[in-house]
């Protein structure tokens, strides 16, 4: 089922190629006099063996750096002040889902002001909005965007303990409030998937402003709602002079779902329980490099339930530094150090001492690539992650991927 | 050695023997190629890629003329490779867009790329003809390429996919851009027979066969392109 849906989209695809066509196409498909515009990406990366350790894993069935990936991107824009954008994807031939649809709308035709509802791209940091792998210049995604943390929205934990038991089992967290099965934990920011609500952004010579509200959160982006909260988040990037964007974002929601908190006592089922996040963003490019860095702290509030219980939020900061060099008109060379720390938390585990609630991980990734065609690239990267605790540190990975799209 | 410095003599004689010897050539007078190329191509809207990534409209920008096409000579006379001066050319990175989209240049010409632009572009090109990567530079600023070798060479832009063109590298100078009606004209052709070219980036390359008339004059030859 699912490879047939995958193929009828590919079947689909080639169908409104251009007849004349007697290759790929390098340029997005145009139907209906211009109106619709249709792209696509074909990503293959493999690696030589897997990671047992689920450092790179997007969940517990998705490894990044053994991932294929059909996506088709379309927009109908019947008017200068309206569009429909939508974009199709398919991870390791499964059902293809929609992980962005929504409408764009310009209220003011002299105002750089847009409004876009639906599945929304996030407003927050910047790694999240960027094309998987034609603006990712290694095949990892940062920490932060990526691994899994041992929180979950749909368990929680009811001591300091139970936190502590599931360091570094981001991937099968178990929790014994709420839901009872293992289930992979959730990304300090998920781009896995995309959240739905309404954005308005505002652009001028130096500034970019975006704020939205959405039904999930940064760490779990959601379609149908889970606990009638809603998360604002915000954006302002600064450009200085051409080629430097500095940003800094923040966002705030309910993250624990209404399930879960129906089995708390009954005081603490009104409260809320938010992710509230911070970050700060820039690049910078000049002549053959960009070199880009992210910092993002997070902190999710847990109820405190049992001895020894859990003293305020938990803590989570993401930060790295990742710079692409162009060799020569084919060949690049790039490279990311990242690193995804946790604040300490007091039980009775490890001596009573205070502990990152989760084990702390580094990575440092480094590659290069080649131009095949200019829409064809190849990419090679050596990987090596650091984990305070649990299995397989340090663990070292090797991944190639291809890419093509159009 | 010294057979060569002796042989360079004697072949100027008999050079001078062989003119003087010919009967007196009627003299043969340039004529022009005119005629225009009509392309059949609907004016496409600006192709962008949908970026979901984006949090507004994209800014608008320049539309590539795909009309416009190149007639050529192939193969040119003798007399269009006799060149020796190094020409410049110009291909603007304008509102998001190169200008010209279709560029037609002799081999040596070094072409300016200047960004006028307020974002960065980065030109490159992984043609076989020509290579090259430009980076990212702002605007007021230019780079240029020398185009040595003759060929097809198709730029693009490293930030923006949407940016594209084409620089046609001749080895002679029998060739020229057809205006924005299609109209082209190739001045002072030597008479003969040459096989007249034109090449569009949507369509295969036509060509006809045309005799410029040892009387001179204009020759007309149309095309329609579809």
């Amino acid at each position: 089922m699912r490879v047939r849906l995958t193929f009828l989209c590919v079947a689909w695809f080639l169908a409104a190629m251009p007849a004349r066509a007697q290759s790929l196409p390098d340029k997005p498909i145009q139907l209906a006099g211009g109106q619709v515009t249709v792209s696509g990406e074909v990503v293959g990366a493999i690696a030589p063996r897997d990671d047992r350790s689920f450092f790179d894993y997007t969940d517990y069935e998705h490894n990044a750096l053994r991932l294929f990936r059909v996506s088709f991107t379309g927009s109908w824009h019947p008017s200068d002040r309206f569009a429909v954008l939508a974009e199709i994807r398919s991870e390791d031939l499964e059902v293809p889902i929609a992980y962005a649809l929504y409408v764009r709308v310009r209220p003011w035709k002299d105002r750089a002001f847009d409004v876009q509802a639906g599945r929304i791209p996030p407003v927050f940091g910047a790694f999240g909005r960027r094309a998987y792998a034609y603006d990712n210049p290694l095949i990892g995604y940062p920490l932060a965007y990526q691994y899994l943390t041992s929180l979950r929205p749909d368990a929680l934990p009811a001591t300091a303990d139970d936190l502590l038991a599931v360091r570094a089992h981001g991937w099968r967290a178990v929790f014994p409030v709420g839901n009872p099965a293992s289930a992979p934990g959730v990304p300090v920011m998920s781009v896995y998937r995309w959240d739905t609500g309404v954005e308005g952004h505002l652009q001028s010579s130096a500034f970019d402003i975006a704020a939205s509200v959405t039904t999930g959160t940064l760490s779990d982006p959601r379609i149908d709602d889970d606990n009638g909260g809603r998360q604002v988040a915000a954006r302002v990037a600064w450009h200085p002079i051409v080629g430097l964007i500095v940003g800094a974002s923040a966002a705030r929601g309910d993250w624990v779902s209404d399930a879960v908190k129906g089995q708390l006592p009954q005081a603490l089922q009104n409260r809320s329980y938010p992710q509230t996040a911070l970050g700060m963003d820039a690049e910078y490019s000049r002549g053959y490099f960009v070199v880009r860095g992210e910092l993002i702290a997070s902190r999710w509030t847990l109820p405190a339930l049992d001895a020894p219980v859990l003293a305020g939020p938990v803590r989570a900061t993401g930060a790295y530094l990742e710079g692409q060099y162009r060799l020569t008109p084919r060949f690049f060379a790039a490279a990311r150090v990242d690193h995804l720390g946790f604040s300490r938390i007091t039980g009775t585990r490890f001596g009573g001492a205070p502990t990152p609630w989760d084990a702390p991980v580094s990575r440092v990734e480094a590659g290069g690539g080649v131009y095949l065609q200019r829409n064809v690239i190849g990419r090679v990267v050596v990987q090596r992650n650091w984990r305070e605790a649990g299995a397989g540190s340090p663990e070292t990975f090797v991944s190639g991927q291809l890419s093509y799209w159009f | 050695m010294r057979r060569r410095w002796l042989s360079i003599p004697t072949l100027a004689v008999l050079g001078a023997v062989t003119l003087l010897g010919a009967a007196p050539a009627r003299r043969s007078v340039a004529g022009a190629i005119v005629g225009s190329v009509d392309v059949h191509l609907p004016p496409p809207p600006a192709a962008t890629r949908p970026d979901v990534g984006t949090l507004g409209m994209p800014a608008p920008h320049g539309t590539p003329d795909r009309r416009r096409s190149v007639v050529y000579l192939d193969p040119a006379p003798r007399a269009a490779f006799d060149t020796r001066d190094e020409p410049h050319a110009r291909m603007d990175q304008r509102n998001e867009s190169f200008v010209p989209h279709v560029l037609a240049i002799v081999a040596g010409t070094t072409v300016d790329f200047p960004n006028d632009d307020r974002t960065y572009h980065n030109v490159f090109s992984l043609s076989k003809t020509k290579s090259f990567d430009l980076g990212r530079y702002a605007a007021g600023r230019s780079r240029s390429v020398r185009f040595d070798r003759p060929g097809i060479v198709r730029v693009f832009c490293d930030i923006h996919s949407h940016m594209s063109a084409f620089i046609l590298v001749f080895a002679h100078r029998y060739f020229c851009v057809t205006d924005e009606a299609g109209r082209y004209r190739l001045d002072n052709v030597p008479p003969g027979t040459y096989n007249l070219m034109v090449w569009n980036e949507a369509f295969p390359t036509a060509s006809r066969r045309v005799t410029v008339p040892e009387t001179g004059g204009d020759v007309q030859v149309e095309f329609t392109l579809k």
